[in-house]
């Protein structure tokens, strides 16, 4: 039942012991990119004494874009992911060939909790590409040796006809497409109870709540676990839940987990419900020092029924900043702002609405049309309708309804957090 | 030389009333009135016997207001009218952007508007087949 029985079940004293080692070594390591060169390299004494390293956020990736965070050569770097956008703030992560190695293995053991073995047809439904969902389970099922269809998403029709006519076992998916996808189940009046071989769903990507993972687990009579990842640290398989289903493992033998007050920084003990705060052990290419994940959570006190030493956080509860998770994909208001600053025809004014529509989210931008500028076709209209449109999918990769509204018409607000209304069923 | 009122206006209930109420407060007749939709929003044309007057009325309410040139054309109020004034303008390949009309008098006159890509060709048609075009100010007194 385990991957790695030694480095899952160890004891609590020989993984301390391997965690202060491995930030020990990541520390000499982070030193040689240029963001941390100033960070002392003294060798800590106690885990404790991480505290005294001060965090990293995501706008240091975006202001060191692109190389400010490799240590390595660029020519020991074997795989590029990257975010979405293109105004100057991607967060790209590099990967030597060691980086991979490492993420396939933490899907692998993931995959292989659950029961993934070989003889199983994994279908990987998640996008690939530069999200990183899609290769990362892509990598770890080979490795386990289940047969991997990366079918990548949308196609529903096609989905169920691979599902029923190769026999797949295992799914990767998003949960709101999971219920999406049961709509066209029964569409084309096929019971995956009864006529697919379905067993075990990974649903990840976006936060959900026990309610659905529940509902996705009835409609399609598998087991359904949440995986939780993300790509500045390689992305899936920094965390995953047991056959127990009471909270997500992170893997303390490749991250070193904190949870923090986001208001003041301060260490909280477990149980306490913060922001999640990470340091690689293991990364060669883009060591990450403290980083704040911007995921809120606790870690779960107690040990798992299951044996493994590494800690439970509890499901994701929401975001300590603005950053909106549209299907999957991590969108940050900003950019949105910043691509309907330069499209001339609309004012500075915004809305944001995340609505959910069949199951899936929808992405309204609502913008004023700019009186000054506004020379009174309806065709100049549809043209900057459609201009909008496409600029926004080219930044968030995520194609949104433009609404073009009337001068004065939206609500004036100070800041970006009121500009976004998320009025998805939760 | 005459124009138009051009107005983007949403496709909601209340917001095309709320532009008539405006000229009505003002005193402003409308002479004519079209509305082309593309779903959620539209552009509404609006012919008026004063349109300076119109146009500050609108500004000053924050309504989305454009000026645009057009051709005011008589024609007889009678069968074929329009269809001469169109072979006209497509023999010299002139193509419409927008045209609504009205009529000025029963069985005798009427008006058509339109918005013309190639404007000053045009006129200058129209005017050699003998078309009266209206000025603003006759459009005025109508």
């Amino acid at each position: 039942m385990y991957w790695e029985e030694n480095l899952e079940t160890m004891n609590e004293g020989t993984l301390k012991e391997m965690q202060l080692k491995l930030v020990n070594q990541t520390l000499a390591k982070a030193v040689e990119a240029p963001f941390y060169r100033n960070i002392s390299s003294k060798k800590l004494r106690t885990l404790d004494e991480i505290r005294e390293i001060p965090f990293t956020r995501k706008q240091d990736l975006r202001e060191h874009f692109p190389y400010g965070f490799l240590r390595t050569d660029l020519s020991e770097a074997v795989r590029l992911h990257s975010s979405s956008g293109t105004t100057g703030n991607p967060t790209v992560v590099f990967h030597t060939r060691t980086d991979i190695e490492n993420w396939t293995n933490q899907v692998a053991r993931c995959m292989y909790m659950i029961g993934v073995r070989p003889g199983d047809v994994f279908q990987n439904t998640m996008g690939y590409g530069l999200f990183t969902g899609g290769l990362g389970f892509h990598y770890g099922a080979e490795k386990i040796g289940a047969l991997t269809i990366p079918i990548g998403p949308g196609n529903s029709k096609r989905q169920v006809w691979f599902m029923q006519t190769f026999g797949t076992t295992v799914v990767h998916i998003l949960p709101s497409y999971a219920l999406r996808l049961y709509s066209i189940f029964e569409e084309m009046n096929v019971d995956p109870k009864k006529d697919t071989q379905l067993k075990t769903f990974i649903i990840g990507s976006e936060p959900h709540s026990e309610e659905l993972r529940r509902e996705i687990e009835d409609l399609f009579g598998v087991k359904a676990y949440n995986s939780y990842g993300l790509s500045e640290v390689c992305g899936p398989g920094v965390g995953f839940e047991c056959p127990y289903q009471k909270g997500i493992h992170l893997w303390e033998d490749y991250y070193y987990v904190e949870i923090i007050d986001p208001e003041t920084g301060e260490v909280l003990p477990d149980g306490e419900e913060g922001e999640l705060v990470l340091t690689t052990l293991q990364r060669e290419a883009m060591p990450l020092l403290r980083y704040r994940t911007g995921d809120l959570t606790r870690v779960l006190p107690g040990k798992c029924e299951c044996g493994r030493i590494h800690k439970r956080i509890e499901r994701i509860k929401g975001r300590a900043d603005d950053m909106l998770i549209i299907n999957g994909v991590n969108i940050f208001p900003i950019q949105i702002e910043e691509t309907i600053m330069r499209v001339p025809g609309v004012g500075k004014n915004y809305l944001i609405e995340v609505k959910t529509e069949n199951f899936m989210d929808k992405l309204y931008v609502k913008v004023e049309v700019d009186k000054e500028i506004f020379e009174g076709t309806l065709a100049g209209l549809t043209g900057l309708q459609k201009k909008l449109t496409e600029e926004l999918k080219a930044e968030i990769t995520v194609t949104p309804t433009v609404q073009l509204v009337e001068p004065g018409t939206l609500p004036v607000w100070e800041g970006k957090a009121k500009r976004v209304q998320d009025l998805r069923s939760k | 030389m005459a124009y138009h009122l051009s107005i983007f206006v949403e496709n909601r209930p209340g917001k095309l009333e709320k532009i008539t109420k405006v000229l009505a407060d003002n005193g402003i007749n409308i002479r004519a009135i079209s509305l082309a939709s593309a779903g959620e929003f539209g552009v509404v044309k609006l012919l008026v016997n004063e349109g300076d007057r119109a146009f500050a009325a609108l500004q000053e309410q924050n309504i989305t207001v454009s000026k645009r040139r057009i051709l005011v054309i008589l024609l007889p109020d009678s069968p074929g009218a329009m269809y001469d004034l169109l072979v006209v303008l497509a023999e010299k390949n002139i193509n419409l952007e927008d045209c609504y009309g009205f009529v000025v008098e029963s069985k005798k006159q009427a008006a058509v508007v339109i918005e013309a890509e190639k404007y000053p060709l045009a006129e200058g048609v129209l005017k050699e087949k003998g078309y009266k075009l209206l000025s603003d100010q006759e459009l005025a007194a109508i």
